[in-house]
């Protein structure tokens, strides 16, 4: 089992701990577009850049790629993972034109899965958790109904949205907003009715300690969103 | 902007540039130690271990483990928006536009690639 309580420094919140888990073994399933030994390489690919953070690109230690990963889908994990600041619209465009929109927006959703667990794993002071072993079977290949153009880099869904621009992001790959959402209502948001209250009751911390939080991360990776 | 919504609701006044000022606190409670904490995170740096010991010894456990999760998640989200380039929500950008120019949001690589400046 990963994120096994026993690694936690202090008691975690089992809520929390279920979601990681549950969002981790996605990683390794077959998903929509790409296999579970692909995604894997993706999640590995965008930790050891990320881990490289301060060094510049040029300077870090990839090794040999060995990875099943198309050129331009490696080159995603790693700038995604790592470098968020530099990414930029021509960029996006270039790998979405060899990848496939869906299969950079289902890699982009396995890669904020696996930065977000890092991340969290490094705030508490323990060891990144072991990536998942990669399941056999086929991308179901789905495209969903009622995508269209927000103005964002990809499509994005069209038909009866009211809620924040992020949250649909990633919806051209509903089983990515799945794995990744599953972690932010669990680590952040809460449930939508929580999410609307300015006042939390449903976190030992007040909301404007963890919004502060939320902008100083932002503010640090160069995101005013 | 949600910092300065939820401070509002609880009658706080808060001090934004506690988002892009190192480990200042901004008006919030014990906020100096959990910007110091994240940006330990984030960057990286040397004293994160320090920091992590200073979060844990100030908020307690149960607090420490939020503000690890927020770090955690909104390393994710700020790329979930930076990979796909989604647009600014309207009524953020309402609720930004005294600011953004004077705390340097507009000249942010994320400010470039919504088209701001």
């Amino acid at each position: 089992m990963s994120f096994e309580d026993a690694r936690f420094p202090v008691p975690v919140r089992e809520d929390l701990t279920t979601a990681l888990r549950r969002s981790w073994a996605d990683i390794g399933r077959p998903g929509t577009w790409w296999t579970g030994p692909e995604r894997v390489a993706m999640a590995a690919l965008a930790r050891a850049e990320r881990i490289q953070r301060n060094e510049p690109p040029w300077n870090r230690n990839r090794g040999e790629p060995g990875t099943p990963l198309p050129g331009k889908a490696v080159e995603a994990a790693r700038k995604i993972g790592a470098d968020p600041t530099h990414l930029d619209r021509d960029w996006a465009e270039a790998a979405i034109a060899e990848l496939g929109d869906a299969r950079y927006v289902e890699l982009a959703s396995v890669v904020v899965t696996t930065v977000a667990a890092d991340a969290f794993c490094e705030a508490m002071g323990i060891k990144h958790e072991t990536l998942p072993e990669p399941e056999a079977g086929e991308p179901t290949r789905e495209r969903p109904d009622g995508m269209g153009d927000i103005g964002a880099w990809v499509p994005a869904q069209v038909v009866d949205w009211s809620r924040a621009n992020v949250a649909r992001a990633l919806s051209l790959v509903p089983e990515g907003v799945r794995t990744f959402f599953r972690m932010v209502v669990a680590m952040y948001s809460g449930a939508a009715t929580d999410f609307e209250k300015m006042v939390w009751d449903h976190r030992p911390l007040a909301r404007p300690q963890v919004e502060l939080l939320a902008a100083r991360v932002s503010a640090l990776n160069q995101c005013f969103y | 902007m949600l910092l300065r919504a939820s401070s509002d609701a609880v009658g706080a006044e808060v001090d934004l540039s506690a988002a892009v000022e190192e480990a200042a606190d901004g008006g919030v409670e014990d906020g100096a130690v959990l910007t110091a904490f994240a940006e330990a995170v984030v960057r990286a740096t040397d004293e994160l271990d320090a920091a992590r010991v200073r979060a844990l010894k100030t908020l307690g456990p149960a607090k420490f483990v939020e503000a690890a999760a927020t770090i955690g998640i909104f390393n994710g989200l700020v790329r979930v928006a930076d990979s796909t380039g989604i647009p600014s929500d309207a009524m953020m950008l309402e609720r930004t536009a005294d600011v953004r120019g004077k705390l340097g949001f507009d000249s942010w690589s994320g400010a470039k690639r919504r088209g701001w400046r």
